[in-house]
């Protein structure tokens, strides 16, 4: 199935509200072109001589084309508000299950943010596209039949119709289809080029590279803008060619009238411009297909991708101990990549306390993700309990482990729901337990919403160090009898970075837990201590 | 919404309608080519009747009606590329003045800003910016100017359907206004849900899998569809009202129609003359009210500019330039550093990270600079690069104090080397020579030989040109740090600041680039801040002053219980 497609087949939840919002959009137009036609036939009657009877029907006719139009609206708004949480909640769905559930390793934030603004370029589709288009298409029969009513030869007049509202689209779609491709290229050259310039700002100072910075992102903006302006110049000259061949058609319905049909000539004239008015929109609508179509292409790939590890078709039971054993573990994150590791070993026995010491990019991080069945290993096994990891479900492996990754993640929420992500069910009494273990209690009990207090977007409104503190007490939440912390202590000062330390010693009791650190402050209770260096882990004292 | 927003908004807003003036102007033409065509469209059709022109006249309204046609046409795909102009100027005025300020500003001044939602208002929130400048302002002049010339053309024709027409114009605001000051506030309120799902929708996407690993990918879809559903109950409660308005124009436009049918109905059995303007003023009414449906489209383009104002208000101002006066520059060889009695707190409510600070750094010799993270180490070196200002006290290099020194010739004199060192996107070669791109080859092989870069280099297949930085090869920690060093040797600069250079590195990588340090580090004048014992020793070796700031606070604490 074409992406496009899949994207329309999420909407046959929807197809009533849709049908319905197509079916008033249609009422609404036929009701214009009847306003229109009747006007044109009561003024062409009286003109003539004769005596016409239709005010009243005209203002009927004008009543319920204006109802009409209401009811579009806010049918059609119903139908792309739920159309619009469908595709949503598709994709993150879609996502969950794909690979992309670990994308975090990765720091792939960007890239999601990029797919979420493709969701956003789907969101046109309905209103701007599938509607106008739908009742184009079915207007053309019932314009066919009045055409037909006042003469034989009116038909012709349906040609640049045709012309305007199905092949300039068409046509339109092709030529934005390439395009789309150059304004993209040029739109992450741009954003890198800021990023750059920002992210490197120290160094921009230091070395007077201010002006350099400014004038790179400045071409790449050149580079956008030429892209966009050769899609507003074909844009426009399609609107000029559907605009040249609209009056054609009505230059032409005038003609008709000295070939015999006067009053044929003026309603079809008073038709034409209500026809023409709702179609001169779409070959722009073709411009923006052929934009959502690049942009569903890539939302469908992202949401249907396979899992990176994908579960076995039969799944071992889960053990019921919790140690944990690396033998013999190679891995690289691609073919063309360094090994991470090759021929790793690491036992880590049930209710132990482990840490693992090394510099950033050692791959510490690596062996969490492995454990979590986010990447598969190239070589040798992972053990949880005895059993090896891929042959055990994901899920129930991750609800056995509870982890804090690198990278703090909090949610534009309140301080409850933030919490209550590492366990939907604790009350009040556990979320304050928790938030002591992590320091944080104090904070929170000095906002004044407390516990509902909101916590911004990436958790804007608390510094790095409570954000951290928060991501902890989550963790600590979840009722997983094996703990993973990757650098807990990142952001937080040494003071309590030390108190923390020590109220995690209590707290983990009977826990395996997996420690991941740079370096040690002395006040971890450990069992064990190795070092990761160069690809290899050694023991060091412990 | 800040305090700023406001005058920010109405700034942008007379600023675009300023640029928009002549495209405003050209927009009119094509209405005129409408009233035109509607002329000659209108004999035309009463030539059909019998009633108006002969044949001969015919044809002339029929070429008329082509060449106006033709020239509308024309002139529209002008007005369209223009306003796209007008857009792209306002994006690069806009983009240009928001980059200007945050590199002038520098890191201190952005400190607690992530750069990655600075980059979005400098990329997607300017871009956010087009539909205000190349849209909302021409169609808002549109919508008063374009309706005007239309009436005042049916006035001259008939001035009954003209005035017809102007009052069913003059309705439209007014039940827009009526409806709801409705419109306006709940066309806002429903872009704002609509922002808010987005948001959210946009947050839980970056945190996915945060939400996969703590089990919760069910349970978050369930309630992000909830809260979409409520939003949509919400929403449409909202735009029922909302629609009223547009309902109006609708009701306005049939109106205007039937009134002006009737109006002509008696008058056409004795008139025929009138038969012509009757057409006419028919065939108006779609002209008429084209550019208030037009407008009616642009209204979201209008609430985007309230969704984004905020951020662009929010920015830090760029500091002001320092004073001409007393400006001087001193000699940029052997550089003595000095801090004279130097206090600067972060935030008022709080101790002073750095108090009352004194010491001084001979030329060529190394200062180590040690103590707990927190304890003021960065703050240090923010003071020494300028990119803070001393609240008390004097940063003086070579005596001369440092606000009193021409930036570029203080920045001449400083080279520094972080914690981990931005790689660009680029080349090797254009990351080295990022330092001096006018650098001569030789100057290039020097650096990358002094910074031991060659054996990387040679390995790679495309050498000095194999890309790095986001989207490239990756570098290692270590690599970064040999990089950072070769852009210092490139720089040369007399006084070297070194902030915690090894600490994300390997023991092994360390002492490579300890090495690498020590060779750069001949004789200049050494800021060396660390917390590693290994660069400690490094320090000692060379002959370095210690200044203990722990050791240092803890003396004035004791000062000040005594």
């Amino acid at each position: 199935m074409s992406p496009m497609r899949r994207v329309l087949s999420l909407w046959f939840n929807d197809a009533g509200w849709l049908a319905l919002a197509v079916l008033l959009a249609l009422g609404a137009l036929a009701a214009g072109v009847a306003l229109m036609g009747f006007s044109g036939r009561y003024l062409a009657v009286s003109l003539l001589g004769g005596a016409a009877l239709v005010p009243f029907g005209l203002q009927f006719i004008g009543t319920t084309r204006v109802g009409l139009r209401y009811a579009e609206r806010v049918v059609s708004h119903e139908a792309i508000f739920r159309a619009l949480a469908d595709l949503r909640i598709w994709l993150f769905r879609g996502l969950a299950a794909s690979a992309a559930g670990g994308l975090g390793f990765r720091r792939a934030g960007d890239a999601l943010s990029r797919l979420v603004n493709d969701v956003d370029a789907l969101d046109g589709l309905f209103l701007r596209i599938f509607v106008p288009g739908m009742s184009a298409l079915m207007l053309t029969p019932i314009l066919a039949w009045v055409l037909w009513r006042e003469h034989a030869l009116a038909e012709l007049v349906l040609l640049p119709f045709l012309y305007i509202a199905f092949y300039l689209p068409l046509l339109a779609a092709r030529a934005a289809g390439e395009n789309a491709g150059k304004a993209g290229q040029a739109m992450s050259g741009l954003r890198s080029a800021a990023l750059d310039a920002l992210h490197g700002l120290r160094e921009v100072k230091i070395f007077e590279a201010e002006g350099r910075m400014l004038a790179a992102v400045q071409s790449r903006e050149a580079a956008l803008l030429a892209a966009q302006r050769e899609l507003v110049a074909r844009g426009s000259a399609l609107n000029a060619r559907a605009f040249i061949l609209a009056q054609a058609g009505i230059l032409l319905a005038i003609l008709l009238g000295f070939f015999g049909a006067p009053v044929g000539a003026i309603i079809a004239v008073m038709v034409l411009t209500t026809a023409f008015e709702t179609v001169l929109g779409l070959p722009r609508a073709g411009l923006l297909y052929g934009q959502a179509n690049a942009a569903a292409t890539r939302v469908v790939q992202a949401a249907e991708a396979p899992p990176a590890v994908p579960d076995p078709a039969t799944p071992a039971p889960m053990p019921s101990r919790n140690s944990i054993a690396f033998e013999h573990v190679s891995f690289r994150y691609g073919a063309d990549r360094p090994w991470v590791f090759e021929n790793l070993s690491l036992q880590v026995p049930q209710g132990a306390r482990v840490a693992i010491l090394g510099p950033s990019g050692a791959g510490k991080s690596t062996i969490a993700a492995l454990l979590l069945k986010l990447v598969a290993p190239a070589g040798g096994q992972i053990r949880l309990g005895g059993t090896d990891v891929l042959q055990l479900p994901s899920e129930a492996l991750r609800h056995r482990i509870a982890y804090l990754g690198q990278t703090t993640q909090l949610f534009a929420d309140t301080i409850r729901n933030n919490l209550l992500l590492g366990d939907p069910n604790a009350d009040d009494a556990r979320l304050w337990e928790a938030l002591e273990a992590a320091q944080m209690a104090d904070v929170v009990r000095d906002l004044p919403e407390g516990l509902d207090a909101w916590v911004g977007e990436g958790g804007a409104t608390l510094s790095g160090g409570q954000g951290r503190r928060l991501a902890l007490a989550r963790t600590l939440l979840m009722d997983a009898p094996i703990l993973v912390l990757d650098e807990p202590c990142a952001g937080l000062d040494s003071a309590t970075e030390q108190e923390f330390l020590k109220v995690l010693n209590n707290v983990t009791e009977g826990r395996t837990v997996l420690l991941i650190l740079h370096r040690l402050t002395g006040v971890e209770q450990l069992d064990r201590i190795w070092r990761l260096t160069g690809g290899a882990l050694i023991s060091a004292a412990g | 919404m800040s305090a700023r927003t406001k005058p920010w908004v109405k700034a942008e807003q007379k600023l675009g309608f300023r640029a928009a003036r002549l495209s405003i102007l050209l927009s009119l033409l094509p209405v005129l080519c409408g009233i035109v065509q509607a002329g000659c469209a209108a004999a035309l059709l009463a030539g059909v009747l019998h009633l108006g022109p002969g044949v001969a006249m015919s044809v002339l309204y029929a070429l008329g009606f082509i060449a106006a046609a033709g020239a509308r046409a024309y002139l529209q795909m002008q007005v369209e590329r223009q306003n796209f102009e007008l857009g792209a100027a306002a994006r690069r005025r806009l983009r240009g003045s928001v980059l200007a300020a945050l590199l002038a500003l520098g890191p201190a001044g952005l400190r607690g800003r992530h750069s990655a939602d600075l980059a979005a208002t400098a990329v997607d929130r300017v871009e956010a910016m087009d539909g205000f400048h190349a849209r909302w302002i021409p169609a808002t002049a549109l919508a008063v100017l374009g309706p005007a010339l239309v009436g005042l053309a049916a006035l001259w024709a008939d001035w009954r359907s003209g005035l017809t027409l102007l009052l069913a114009g003059l309705f439209v605001p007014f039940a827009m206004a009526v409806a709801g000051i409705g419109a306006g506030v709940a066309a806002k309120k429903q872009f704002l849900a609509m922002t808010r799902l987005q948001i959210r929708f946009l947050d839980r996407i970056r945190g996915i899998s945060t939400i996969v690993l703590a089990g919760r990918a069910a349970d978050e879809a369930r309630a992000l569809a909830e809260a979409a559903r409520e939003l949509r109950h919400r929403t449409m409660r909202v735009l029922r009202v909302a629609f009223l308005s547009s309902t109006a124009l609708d009701l306005a436009a049939a109106a205007a129609m039937i009134i002006i049918v009737l109006r002509f109905s008696p008058v056409l059995h004795g008139h025929t003359a009138l038969a012509p303007t009757a057409l006419f003023m028919l065939l108006l009414v779609p002209e008429f009210f084209a550019p208030l449906r037009g407008f009616s489209a642009v209204y979201g383009d209008r609430m985007t500019v309230e969704a984004v104002a905020d951020d662009f208000a929010a920015l830090p101002e760029a500091p002001s330039a320092v004073p001409a006066a007393d400006i001087r520059s001193v000699a940029a060889h052997g550089v003595t550093l000095a801090f004279e009695h130097v206090t600067y707190s972060w935030d008022p409510a709080r101790p002073p990270v750095v108090e009352n600070l004194s010491f001084k750094v001979g030329s060529g010799e190394m200062l180590l600079l040690t103590g707990a993270s927190g304890a003021g180490k960065s703050t240090i070196m923010d003071l020494i690069l300028g990119f803070l200002a001393p609240q008390s006290g004097k940063v003086t290099i070579n005596g001369a104090e440092m606000d009193t020194l021409i930036p570029a010739a203080r920045t001449k004199m400083l080279g520094w080397i972080g914690q981990r060192p931005m790689i660009f996107a680029g080349t090797i070669e254009e990351n080295i020579r990022f330092a001096r791109p006018a650098a001569s080859e030789t100057e290039l092989a020097d650096a990358i030989r002094h910074a031991r870069l060659e054996e990387l280099i040679a390995s790679l297949p495309q050498g000095i040109k194999t890309p790095i930085g986001e989207g490239g090869f990756g570098v290692s920690g270590g690599q970064a740090q040999r990089i950072a060093i070769a852009r210092a040797f490139l720089k040369n600069a007399p006084l070297l600041l070194l902030d915690e250079p090894t600490s994300h590195l390997d023991p092994a990588v360390e002492r490579d680039v300890l090495e690498s340090l020590k060779h750069l580090a001949a004789g200049r004048t050494v800021v060396l801040a660390t917390h590693s014992t290994m660069a400690m020793d490094f320090a000692k070796t060379i002959g370095a002053k210690r200044l203990d700031l722990d050791a240092l606070r803890y003396a004035s604490w004791r000062g000040m219980m005594a």
